[in-house]
């Protein structure tokens, strides 16, 4: 993290507070009357600026202490915010976040063009309050620098805890007052078998870091002041909440570390570190000392932390990314280890051997929990999405989400944004009638759309649910007649007719509109969520409404297989697509031909997975079928024999096979080999292409 | 959230207590007298218990002595209302065992303010 440049840093907490004032803008829309709104905007745009002018974005800066200024009647309640001044201050957000991302395509006629259209929402009697505030700027003055805090030091009598007092709860309200550094004094602490367990050995040197007034400290001692020797000295000198040499030194010196008395740090203190740790460079030493010659700084990056409630450490994605890989080559070592212990006869290997297992899988799972993020990131886009859209369309839309804590792979969160995009797009555009046509219906003039996420055993299933007209079966019929992909008059279900919304180049969109045609289809959706070995599922009714479900796998990294052998080759099949296992038996033996199984009286084609390997070597006697399927469609694969479940660290295969398609990715095995991972997709696909040319060969 | 135990002689100040703290998720018993409120707190765990002090039967006093004898109660918090601002009551009951007081007549607020002092999550 030193590495990056804090301007990056900045960018990037930007980008994050951009988010806060879009979502806040856009709830205002709805409800013009929550104070919180208008704060946490304020909020928002306050930390813009002040950040902004720290890292030399002058213009912005400048440009945001217009907008807040502006903004401010709203906040005083003066007017109120309208649709149009939430379209304004949407457009000055989006100026700004151009002036920081790409300063040189914005223009400044534009910002003061923009700026005009504030200062004529909100101005009506005193047009010159703008102008005399700008003469203020920048804004923040440096903090009180007479007195920075309290020094205190607690020593409490032994028997407190016994009289329903605990001195821990007291330093936690005193944490409330301001950031503490919390050193507890283990003096006094007898040896264990002279120690009384309900009596208070501690003393506790704390350094509070905010200027509160003497009484709000007597406040939190209030009933224990008779039981306890307070020490109370003013801290005069501006100094960090946690000075950063000790940090260092306990991350540098674990030897001096363990002498030093075990520092209780109360969690605001927690998070005051991560606060630090997160603003990086700044926070460091030598960044201090040039802090010293320009004094504002200090302030401006106090202001940064207002808002962080969440301990949190900003890691750069490609170091999870390589931590995962190290993982996944620990749990295949591991597994070979546990391969040679278990065929030997030393107990203690076996021991050692089991506890590198259990260890390997919690790191895995901690190492595969670092990487899940709240899909509410994601949701949060969609929101100006929305509203930009149903104003285009003049469709009043109500977006409604839930499941936003829901966590997925963040890998998955990315690939996610284009897809849902497209739904969510489609659902307003095709899905919501127009508000004629609704009232018609006797529906309420604003359409819905529903974006949820939630878990559902190892997969989280995200779904897009609108109110709208729902699919029109006969028109997509039609269509696919119209492009021959059926014959007129086949006998589908309605759910099989549907599936043709995602074949590429299939829209029975009755006319274009500016929206539609961006190079994304329903095909592509579709191709996107089988690659994260997801599925895609429809379900419509017609007149209330169509949800699409998309169901993801938790992670891309690690997947449960299982372990197949053909000839002389081993294979994995994403358990998650295995149904059941069967034996083939004499009679699908001697169909061959047909290639049908019949599975309960289902007929299931099925793929020799010996000849489309080309196995050499006699088939085992008794082949078994491995029935897979994705949602709908079933395939058997008949194999030599079932080894076994197999915890699969997925390896992608090199440029160089990219175009192998039955294959999706490569994994290595307890005993060092290699074994490919079978893409059930296409093999699914294979299948049914067969099945159509059997059916054609035996037409003809 | 906790369960609480008034012990008050009068029930409007009881039900004043349980008015205030129910709202905010705790579970409140009542006992009428020190007496009852003994049995209470020897019935089951208690997360802090609010007396006064004037009572029949047994006093607010007798009550926290006794209840610092209960090996179920140690460290548990016991607070007291008052309504005299004379430090030798507070100072008689702080040594009996109580944790903290409330000065009669208190506003919602103050009750609040001391069960959230003395409670946690």
């Amino acid at each position: 993290m030193s590495a990056m440049d804090p301007t990056e840093i900045f960018r990037q907490e930007a980008s994050e507070l951009f988010e806060v004032l879009e979502g806040a803008l856009l709830d205002l829309g709805q409800r013009p009357d929550d104070r919180e709104l208008v704060d946490s905007a304020f909020r928002a745009l306050h930390t813009i600026k002040g950040s902004g002018a720290m890292f030399g974005f002058d213009k912005v800066a400048s440009f945001t202490h217009e907008f807040e200024t502006a903004f401010d009647r709203v906040r005083k309640g003066e007017i109120r915010p309208t649709q149009e001044l939430i379209s304004v201050a949407l457009a000055a957000k989006d100026y700004i976040r151009a002036l920081i991302e790409n300063p040189q395509s914005t223009d400044d006629i534009i910002g003061e063009a923009i700026l005009d259209d504030l200062k004529r929402f909100v101005s009506s009697d005193q047009p010159a309050v703008a102008v005399v505030e700008i003469a203020e700027a920048p804004p923040l003055a440096p903090g009180g620098s007479k007195q920075a805090g309290w020094h205190l030091f607690l020593e409490f009598e032994s028997h407190i805890l016994r009289n329903g007092s605990n001195p821990l709860d007291l330093l936690e309200d005193l944490c409330k007052l301001g950031p503490c550094f919390v050193v507890p004094i283990t003096d006094g602490v007898p040896f264990l078998d002279e120690m009384e367990p309900e009596d208070c050995y501690l003393k506790w040197d704390v350094k509070l870091h905010a200027a509160c007034d003497k009484a709000a400290i007597d406040d939190v001692f209030m009933f224990v002041s008779d039981e306890m020797k307070l020490t109370l000295s003013p801290l005069e000198h501006v100094e960090a909440p946690v000075p950063a040499p000790l940090l260092q030194l306990l991350d540098e010196e674990p030897a001096l570390a363990a002498e030093m008395p075990a520092p209780t740090v109360e969690a605001p203190v927690v998070e005051q570190l991560v606060a630090k740790a997160e603003h990086g460079p700044q926070a460091q030493p030598e960044v201090k000392v040039e802090a010293k010659t320009e004094p504002k700084i200090e302030p401006k990056a106090e202001a940064k932390r207002d808002d962080r409630g969440i301990a949190t450490v900003r890691v750069q994605a490609e170091r999870l990314d390589e931590l995962m890989d190290r993982v996944g080559e620990l749990v295949i070592a591991q597994a070979r280890l546990t391969q040679l212990a278990s065929a030997g006869s030393d107990l203690s290997i076996k021991m050692i051997a089991e506890e590198i297992e259990r260890l390997a899988s919690s790191l895995r799972d901690t190492t595969m929990g670092a990487r899940m993020v709240p899909i509410g990131s994601l949701f949060g886009r969609f929101r100006r999405l929305v509203h930009d859209l149903s104003r285009d369309l003049s469709k009043p839309v109500e977006f409604v989400t839930s499941g936003e804590d829901t966590e997925l792979d963040k890998t998955m969160i990315e690939c996610l944004a284009d897809p849902l995009v497209h739904l969510i797009r489609n659902a307003i555009d095709h899905g919501i009638e127009d508000t004629a046509t609704r009232s018609a219906n006797g529906k309420s003039e604003q359409g819905r759309i529903e974006l949820a996420a939630v878990h559902s055993g190892a997969q989280v299933l995200v779904t897009v649910k609108d109110n709208g007209g729902g699919l029109n079966t006969a028109r997509i019929r039609a269509k696919a007649e119209e492009q021959g992909l059926i014959a007129p008059g086949a006998a589908l279900s309605d759910h099989e007719i549907h599936q043709f919304l995602f074949h590429p180049g299939f829209s029975t969109a009755q006319t274009i509109s500016a929206l539609s045609g961006r190079g994304v289809g329903m095909d592509v959706v579709k191709r996107t969520i089988e690659n994260m070995r997801g599925s895609i599922d429809l379900s419509t009714r017609p007149g209330q409404g169509t949800t699409v479900t998309l169901r993801l796998p938790l992670t891309l990294a690690i997947i449960e297989g299982l372990l197949i052998r053909v000839g002389e080759g081993r294979y994995i099949i994403p358990l998650s697509a295995v149904e059941e296992c069967i034996e083939l038996t004499a009679e699908d033996e001697r169909s061959r031909g047909r290639n049908f199984l019949n599975v309960r009286g289902n007929l299931v084609p099925f793929l020799r997975l010996r000849e489309l390997m080309s196995s050499s070597g006699t088939p085992d006697q008794h082949q078994k079928t491995i029935i897979i399927s994705t949602g709908e469609t079933h395939v058997g694969l008949v194999a030599d024999q079932i080894i076994g479940n197999h915890q699969t660290v997925i390896k992608s295969l090199s440029k160089l096979h990219s175009d192998v398609t039955i294959f999706s990715g490569a994994t290595i095995l307890g005993d060092g080999t290699a074994a490919l991972i079978l893409d059930v997709a296409q093999l699914i696909a294979l299948a049914q292409s067969k099945v159509e040319k059997q059916h054609i060969s035996e037409a003809a | 959230m906790a369960t609480i135990l008034t012990v008050d002689d009068s029930p409007s100040i009881r039900q004043m207590i349980k008015v205030v703290l129910e709202p905010a998720g705790h579970s409140v018993i009542e006992a009428g007298d020190g007496a009852q409120g003994l049995a209470k707190a020897q019935a089951g765990k208690l997360d802090l218990v609010i007396t006064d002090l004037n009572m029949p039967v047994m006093n607010g006093l007798e009550l926290i002595k006794a209840l610092r004898k209960l090996p179920s109660a140690v460290g548990m918090p016991i607070v007291f209302l008052t309504t005299e601002s004379n430090d030798t009551v507070k100072q008689e009951a702080k040594s009996a065992g109580a944790t903290g007081w409330i000065t009669k007549p208190f506003k919602p607020e103050q009750l609040l303010a001391v069960v959230a002092k003395l409670v946690r999550a």
